[in-house]
């Protein structure tokens, strides 16, 4: 088999495992349903200042950025650091498989959850909140593609920081969460506000507003190419700092 | 030459400024079994992560399967099966699973259901791997090692935690193993393992070997001397015993003890005593010094 047959090979496996573990498609899938369920009905349906989505719709795309990073950044960065606590990363690392290949098993069985995700987000947006099916679908992609390469990435980053895999939880959240409050996934937040001002250093903040503007029509709206540049610039940073000091092996031993 | 598989001159290691690894040489021939021995920290498994590939050498010349392990190329790695010290297998996939993928990573694997069945798992094949227990899933990591049919074997303490019979099967997995031809580098703490299936013991000790050769010439043992043990019997001075007095024969706890090269005469001359005054040497036991008491002299001062 060549590296890539291996890879998808390697898929299988992930995908096998993934759906095993509850924890992580509780985070990825449950909750955004559970929200978008709870609070979205609540929500009210008046557009939102200087956007053509109601209050409701903007938190379907909203929600679908959280399962998004869920499914990336924290699911990729928890798996990585248990197993390399585990010693299975040492382990596979005897193995013949490409690094490539290992990688690109764990990438492309997060690819088929982001599909999933989308499918079934978009079609709750569209069946329960009158969400339009994107106004830009190849924009909507692009977003996607981009933030699922930016929150890998940043997932894959995060792993160096951790230096025990029963921490990793805890560490990989508590980055995430509070710039995901300040970057408006729960309730918009004006683009003029101090909070939108400090969110926009972060690339949370322009996913939603790229996957946004490709649900919205009217001027604007589109591919939101500064917000992707921006994320793209975030994802180039977590790479090289994962490539340098990625470690195969636990601590201390 | 083909049949050393594994040579090792030289070899040096330092971490900070600690030399884990100083100047260690062996060799290997392919079919053997090689038990490296020694305490913790003493630079084994640093020498053996530099021949698995993990760790890069500060210096010395190394061959693992007539290639440099350093370059951690492709080809080696699908030549040498590695079970580390933590076991450590995915929890969410069953037996078959973990197994199946693995031999999906290289060229030419043993059929999945035979590798199952040699490592003792056939009645699990179709359960998680987070319900078999400790030992279970050790004998599952050395399956998943298997598995890419390789021709060199690393073994980190493979039988740690398991029952005698558990260890018994895994001794009899590793002699089928070498009579296929595949050659085992075993570290181990159980001496009764090394005796069981090395054909060379190495024995490290704070970064150098201090001494090489199979299980029963190692460090002179062959050579050293016997033991005699006995009970002092009842109502006898020492002095009454047909014992020569150059052999200098101590009683500790009313135990006759003494040290010989070759037992065969003094024997005669006991038992024959013993026979003929109706005398019975209770606890009699003649005892050649075992692996672990020339283990233990060998790496007693470095400690």
């Amino acid at each position: 088999m060549n590296d890539v047959e291996i890879a998808l090979h390697q898929v299988r496996y992930e995908q096998k495992t993934y759906w095993r573990n509850p924890m992580a498609a509780v985070f990825t899938f449950m909750f955004p349903v559970v929200f978008l369920l709870v609070v979205g009905t609540s929500a009210g349906s008046s557009t939102i200042s200087g956007s053509t989505l109601r209050y409701d719709q903007y938190l379907v795309v909203a929600m679908l950025v959280f399962g998004l990073i869920a499914a990336c950044y924290t699911n990729l960065g928890v798996t990585l650091c248990i197993r390399r606590d585990q010693g299975v990363l040492k382990r596979m690392r005897g193995t013949p498989i490409a690094t490539a290949s290992y990688f690109g098993g764990l990438i492309g069985s997060i690819l088929i959850n982001v599909v999933l995700l989308t499918a079934l987000v978009v079609a709750i947006g569209m069946v329960g909140y009158h969400l339009h099916f994107p106004y830009h679908p190849l924009a909507a992609a692009v977003t996607l593609l981009v933030g699922v390469v930016t929150f890998c990435a940043l997932g894959l980053a995060v792993t160096v920081l951790i230096s025990n895999g029963e921490a990793a939880p805890a560490v990989i959240n508590g980055i995430y969460f509070p710039v995901v409050f300040i970057s408006g996934v729960f309730y918009p937040i004006s683009n003029s506000s101090v909070l939108s001002k400090i969110a926009d250093y972060f690339p949370v903040r322009h996913m939603v507003k790229g996957l946004v503007g490709a649900f919205e029509n009217g001027p604007g709206s589109g591919l939101q190419v500064r917000d992707l540049l921006i994320m793209a610039l975030w994802a180039i940073g977590g790479l090289v700092f994962a490539v340098r000091r990625f470690r195969w092996e636990p601590r201390h031993r | 030459m083909d049949d050393i598989v594994i040579s090792v001159k030289g070899l040096t290691k330092s971490y900070g400024g600690f030399e884990a690894v100083r100047g260690v040489d062996f060799e290997v021939r392919r079919g053997h079994v090689l038990a490296l021995l020694g305490p913790n920290g003493a630079g084994k498994t640093t020498t053996v992560e530099i021949l698995e590939g993990y760790r890069q050498r500060d210096g010395g010349e190394v061959s693992v399967l007539g290639r440099d392990p350093s370059h951690r190329d492709k080809e080696l790695r699908s030549r040498v099966g590695i079970v580390l010290q933590e076991c450590a297998v995915d929890q969410y996939l069953t037996v078959t699973e973990a197994i199946t993928q693995r031999a999906g990573l290289y060229p030419d694997p043993r059929p999945v259901d035979e590798v199952v069945s040699m490592v003792g798992l056939g009645a699990k094949g179709r359960c998680r791997i987070k319900t078999l227990s400790g030992g279970q899933q050790r004998r599952l990591d050395l399956g998943l090692a298997l598995v890419g049919n390789p021709e060199l074997i690393f073994l980190d303490e493979p039988t740690t935690g398991f029952d005698p019979s558990a260890r018994r099967e895994s001794w009899e997995l590793v002699r089928g193993l070498c009579a296929e031809g595949r050659t085992v580098v075993l570290t181990t703490h159980y001496m009764d393992e090394a005796q069981a299936l090395a054909d060379q013991v190495t024995v490290i000790a704070a970064g150098k070997v201090v001494a090489s050769g199979t299980p029963d010439t190692l460090g002179g043992r062959d050579q050293g001397e016997t033991t005699v043990r006995f009970v002092l019997p009842a109502g006898v001075e020492l002095c009454e015993l047909p014992l020569p007095p150059d052999l200098r024969p101590e009683v500790r706890c009313g135990v006759v003890e003494v040290r010989l090269p070759d037992a065969t005469a003094l024997l005669h001359d006991l038992t024959g005593w013993a026979l003929a005054r109706g005398q019975v040497l209770d606890g009699l036991k003649v005892r050649r010094p075992s692996l672990e008491d020339v283990y233990l002299d060998l790496t007693g001062d470095d400690g």
